[in-house]
């Protein structure tokens, strides 16, 4: 497929009316010079996720932008470079956060390119960013995709790992360190806990626990990539079941396992390549 | 495959050890002894085992405790595999 050349990229900050709550960074990666196809919106992951996935993001906004896509990235309020601290940030602040950033990304699009056909427009969402873009698609008009990176189905599971996580630290320390039970009811009274580096708050803590991809998404187009460094990569059970009761709804749904590591969560920072040109194959086209 | 070369490959992956681990034995010590393996990875690790092998892991056994040795993980898994 045609590459477009050097894409550009450019951070800025965006505040008030865009965003409430002080300000958000923001990336736009797109081609030099011309209009884009297909605009896409990242929605990036929770935590410590994000940070490790920072390449990863980098290197796929980067490959898309040259393939014709403009990239819009926008750390989440608490999150990244944005304003506030992380326990400050809430569950509806990032949905509104969400939304506010397509139209920014779409505006922003226009305002370039004025005279061009509006670009396909997608929303990238990454684990629990794929929780928060499955969410809040709903409030854009039924056009917008839904591309979701190894998506947390169930905030409830992932808020379970983060628990385990502290309570296995402690354990690990001295036997008589708190048990996950132990933290869930410390959480619940209203205390807010270090976990894996984050101050989680009872709010948030409970909005995760609330939180799971819709039952429906109506006739939305959805692509549902995971990686696996298995030796017999599949989608994981649970995933088929969401997808399948989104077609049986109307959603056309593409599911797609590419080999490679859970660079979101691995030791060290890993690529994931084939994840790059998967993602670039199934926004494209080709 | 065997399970202790799936549990290998399991732990290759995610303390990226870059293939170090597929030549563990049951001997090698884990917890202690590989930096990487601290609470985060633990977990992590227990994650993937869960997904990869279908097994179910309460909150409460997981403490470091099945991590003392590579022996000490697959049997740890082989268990929860064959209940």
């Amino acid at each position: 497929m045609a590459e477009t050349g050097l894409p550009r990229r450019e951070v800025f900050f965006a505040d008030s009316p865009t965003f409430e709550r002080g300000q958000r960074l923001c990336v736009w990666t797109a081609p030099a010079n011309e209009p884009a196809r297909n605009l896409i919106l990242h929605v990036h992951a929770f935590g410590d996720e994000m940070n490790k996935s920072r390449r990863m993001t980098a290197l796929q906004a980067i490959d898309a932008a040259r393939v014709g896509c403009a990239v819009l990235q926008v750390d989440l309020h608490g999150c990244g470079d944005s304003s506030g601290e992380f326990e400050e940030a809430t569950w509806d602040t990032w949905l509104a956060d969400v939304r506010s950033a397509a139209r920014l990304a779409v505006a922003r699009h226009a305002q370039r390119w004025p005279t061009a056909a509006p670009p396909t427009c997608w929303m990238w969402g990454h684990r629990v960013g794929a929780l928060l873009a499955a969410q809040s698609i709903k409030a854009l008009d039924p056009d917008w995709r839904l591309l979701l990176w190894h998506p947390v189905a169930q905030g409830k599971s992932f808020l379970q790992q983060l628990l385990r996580v502290r309570s296995a630290a402690e354990k690990m320390r001295n036997a008589s360190g708190a048990t996950v039970a132990q933290l869930r009811a410390r959480l619940h009274d209203g205390e807010a806990l270090d976990l894996a580096g984050y101050r989680v708050t009872a709010a948030m803590a409970d909005a995760l626990e609330a939180a799971s991809l819709p039952p429906t998404l109506g006739l939305r187009q959805v692509c549902w990539l995971e990686v696996s460094a298995g030796t017999e990569p599949s989608l994981l059970p649970a995933s088929s079941a969401i997808a399948d009761r989104w077609r049986q709804a109307g959603a056309h749904v593409m599911t797609r396992v590419v080999p490679g590591p859970a660079f979101w969560q691995t030791t060290e920072i890993e690529d994931a390549p084939a994840l790059i040109s998967a993602t670039r194959e199934v926004v494209t086209g080709s | 495959m065997n399970l202790q070369r799936e549990v290998l490959l399991v732990l290759d992956e995610v303390l990226s050890l870059g293939g170090r681990g597929l030549e563990f034995r049951r001997e090698t010590c884990l917890l202690g002894s590989i930096p990487e393996l601290d609470s985060m990875a633990v977990v992590t690790l227990i994650t993937t085992l869960e997904e990869r092998m279908g097994i179910t892991v309460s909150d409460d056994e997981i403490d470091g405790s099945a991590f003392a040795t590579v022996g000490s993980l697959v049997d740890f898994v082989s268990h929860r595999a064959n209940g």
